[in-house]
């Protein structure tokens, strides 16, 4: 099939055409990590909504569906969900990030908690989405590539020519490619998602069609169109089983959790902090992430997925494999955009959190800018070869690594909600809650217990125990204990870039007396839509629209019926708290940078020697210790 | 560091227009030839032409017409698919649906290229974005 080789071709030069456009305007190095924090509003809010789905929805979304139906409801309000934290921290991180002149998570949580262990958890979500979140996506598009090319190129293959169209942008251009591109990426995997949904349709014969098609299906799929109650209390998969399926209300809840933690995690931060201006974040966290991205899941993928399970040879691949070859090309370009998105910032985000913000300020605090901006291509090509080298040599590894990508991001959201909201949160608390929310996450997840097995330790519960998603477990604990230790340190200071971020942001940001007026409204309607959309009041949407295997009031599954009304609820929801409690609302006036006081310039280069000296024996000792243990107990 | 980025904002556009609704079109042209029905390649036409409105729709956001880049390409597009028609017309192998969706996308993108150039330039000054005079290029030289 010549096509897709023809239209991959196309999709390359352009790629390297908006590479050399970026690297033009970034004058070689200077604003290759950032895009002189200049990038458009709108384009902004289409990479940050682009690359919160990405590939995801075209791959992951009808997966799911297709395999467990309607019963993690939660996948349909994921527009919704994903935009939540975009709307209460997005504005108010800009504002700190543009007083103290910082540009990524990292250098924010240094400054305003200063806290090296925040700054590695960050540093190695950014390189967990790098390697093997977007290397999952990557990996999938290949097989499909394979497929759809009839075996003429190998999935292999394939995954090295698409990692190096990847690599050859992200490495000329920098942010401000990865920013122009995305704004591109994002319109065609939309695009392409509605060409795939429409295809999906015509091969189930029309929205009539597919519905009976899961009519059909209702009553001997294990009741797969609707949760499976609220909670069931088994010891998790791969040790017990739930009754009917996993899918409970709980789960969903749970599954929103993780969700969250896209736009907690530094990826996504990074193109906020790299905006010209906060004016685009309502309107992008409302009208394109919750409004157009949001319908996309809920309607189109989820049509695709419902496909998928009414008749399994309609899965994504199979979808592509019948159609015609340029209809087929297009679509997987289009979905490739949204895949190459995600993982060129991932990619750039990695790299700058290794080089920029881990690497010079331990060991080698002289090193130039233009060094800099090397050292991080170099880590971008590193990166991307380790992802293709782990799809095509330890997928298993991948897709365990991949599993916590989620679940770790959203534990970020305890010292986002400190810096942005609850200002009593202490540094020992958020330093402590983040720690043991990561062990939550890492106890109840495949990575943890493969860990501890090696270690001779077997844990009695397997992953995610009483169907709730290993995010949920994190952030619970995460979050008790951050309020328990905060309680008990309130007489802990913050630092001086603290206190000028606490202090500008409640000067500037001060709320009208009607959004103060609306407080408890917006509490209220916003735990009202959690607990029916996404939470224990998934359990009315089994039957509001009719039983799974009787007669369905709207022509469609009572749960589907369910999410698309919770969907449009949804998008009010965001809309009231973006503009009405001016959480996310436009704001214009210039923000002058700080002047931090004067101090004494360390003698960097003898503690940096120390550092390094420290790093090494640490990880000599970490490393014996590990595999003495592993000898005497593991198995 | 604000800088100005209009043209990039144009390019962007331009570019997210011609990769969705351009190659849906051309897709759904093609797919009319393979199934042999003149009806679905003028939903594929239908679908260019909105593209090629949605791209003069964002000139004229950005105050500015098509840039020279443009309109080389898309004048060398059309004329190498002319050609490409003409020489399956005249080698004879062509049903009379695929006969009437190439004169359908070329006779619609003519018209739709002129009444885009009266509209913008008037009737006089649409001939003048063809008609180059000799003393016009003098002067180009002198100058």
């Amino acid at each position: 099939m010549a096509w897709l080789p023809l239209y991959l071709l196309f999709w390359a030069a352009v790629t390297l055409y908006w590479a050399r456009v970026a690297a033009v305007a970034n004058g070689g190095h200077q604003t290759w990590f950032s895009a002189g924090h200049s990038l458009p509003a709108w384009v902004s809010a289409l990479v940050v909504a682009g690359a919160s789905v990405s590939g995801w929805v075209a791959l992951a979304v009808p997966a799911e569906i297709g395999a467990g139906g309607f019963s993690r409801p939660a996948l349909l309000q994921a527009g919704i969900v994903l935009a939540l934290p975009g709307v209460l921290f997005f504005k108010r991180l800009w504002l700190i990030g543009q007083r103290l002149r910082l540009s990524s998570q990292g250098e924010l949580l240094r400054a305003y908690w200063e806290s090296e262990f925040l700054v590695a958890v960050s540093a190695t979500i950014a390189v967990v989405f790098a390697i093997a979140f977007s290397g999952l996506q990557l990996r999938e598009l290949s097989q499909i590539a394979a497929t759809l090319s009839g075996g003429d190129i190998s999935a292999e293959g394939a995954a090295i020519v698409l990692g190096f169209i990847l690599v050859g942008y992200v490495v000329i251009g920098g942010m401000r490619a990865v920013g122009y591109l995305g704004a591109i990426q994002a319109a065609l995997a939309v695009a392409a998602l509605v060409g795939l949904a429409a295809f999906a349709l015509i091969a189930t014969g029309g929205f009539a069609g597919l519905n009976a098609g899961l009519q059909a299906v209702a009553t001997e799929a294990g009741g797969k169109l609707s949760v499976a109650g609220v909670i069931q209390f088994t010891a998790g998969i791969g040790r017990e089983a739930a009754a009917s399926h996993e899918g409970t209300a709980v789960a969903s809840l749970s599954l929103a959790m993780a969700l969250l933690g896209v736009q907690a995690s530094p990826v996504v931060l990074k193109v906020v902090l790299s905006t010209r201006t906060p004016r685009g974040i309502a309107a992008g966290q409302t009208w394109v992430m919750a409004g157009a991205f949001g319908l996309a899941v809920a309607l189109l993928a989820a049509v695709v997925g419902a496909a998928g399970y009414s008749d399994p040879g309609l899965a994504v691949s199979g979808l592509l494999a019948r159609l015609s070859p340029w209809f087929a090309a297009w679509v997987f370009v289009g979905i490739l955009c949204g895949t190459q998105l995600l993982a060129g910032l991932a990619l750039l985000t990695a790299a700058e959190a290794l080089v920029r913000t881990l690497y010079k300020p331990w060991f080698h605090g002289n090193l130039s800018r233009r060094g800099t901006v090397t050292l991080a291509q170099i880590a971008v090509v590193l990166l991307a070869v380790a992802s293709v080298l782990m799809q095509a040599l330890t997928p298993v590894t991948l897709s365990v690594l991949g599993a916590v990508a989620l679940p770790l991001a959203s534990q970020m959201i305890t010292p986002l909600l400190g810096m942005t909201w609850a200002c009593w949160f202490t540094r020992p608390a958020v330093v402590t809650g983040v720690g043991f929310g990561i062990a939550g996450v890492l106890m109840t997840e495949p990575l943890g217990h493969a860990v501890l097995s090696f270690l001779g330790l077997d844990l009695p519960w397997g992953r995610w125990p009483w169907t709730i998603h290993s995010a949920a477990w994190g952030l619970v604990l995460n979050l008790v204990v951050t309020v328990l230790i905060s309680a008990f340190t309130q007489r802990r200071g913050f630092g001086p870039e603290a206190e000028e971020a606490r202090r500008f942001l409640s000067e500037t940001l001060r709320l009208s007396p009607r959004a103060r007026a609306l407080r408890a409204t917006a509490w209220s309607v916003a735990l009202c839509w959690a607990f029916f959309a996404v939470g224990p009041g998934l359990v009315f949407g089994n039957f509001a629209f009719g039983l799974p295997g009787g007669t369905w009031a709207l022509g469609m599954p009572s749960q589907w019926a369910w999410g698309l009304l919770f969907w449009i609820f949804g998008l009010g929801l965001v809309w009231f708290l973006s503009y009405k409690m001016e959480m996310a609302s436009p704001h214009t006036t210039a923000i002058p940078p700080y002047e931090p006081p004067a101090r004494l310039r360390r003698d960097t280069p003898v503690k940096e020697r120390e550092r390094l000296r420290a790093l090494v024996l640490t990880a000599a000792i970490g490393f014996a210790l590990f595999v003495l243990t592993a000898i005497s107990f593991g198995n | 560091m604000p800088e100005r980025t209009p043209n990039i904002d144009r390019s962007i556009l331009v570019f997210t227009i011609w990769g969705s609704l351009g190659f849906l079109g051309l897709g759904i042209f093609l797919e009319s030839l393979a199934r042999d029905t003149w009806a679905i390649s003028a939903v594929g036409v239908a679908v260019i032409v909105a593209a090629f409105a949605a791209h003069i729709v964002v000139n004229a956001i950005h105050g500015t017409g098509f840039t020279r880049g443009e309109a080389a390409l898309g004048i060398g597009i059309y004329g190498v698919l002319g050609l490409v028609f003409m020489a399956g017309a005249l080698a004879g192998g062509m049903t009379s649906a695929d006969y009437y969706a190439g004169l359908t996308l070329f006779g619609t993108l003519a018209i739709g290229l002129l009444a885009y150039l009266v509209t913008r330039h008037g009737l006089r000054g649409a001939f003048s974005q063809f008609h180059v005079r000799a003393a016009d290029t003098a002067a180009r030289r002198g100058a």
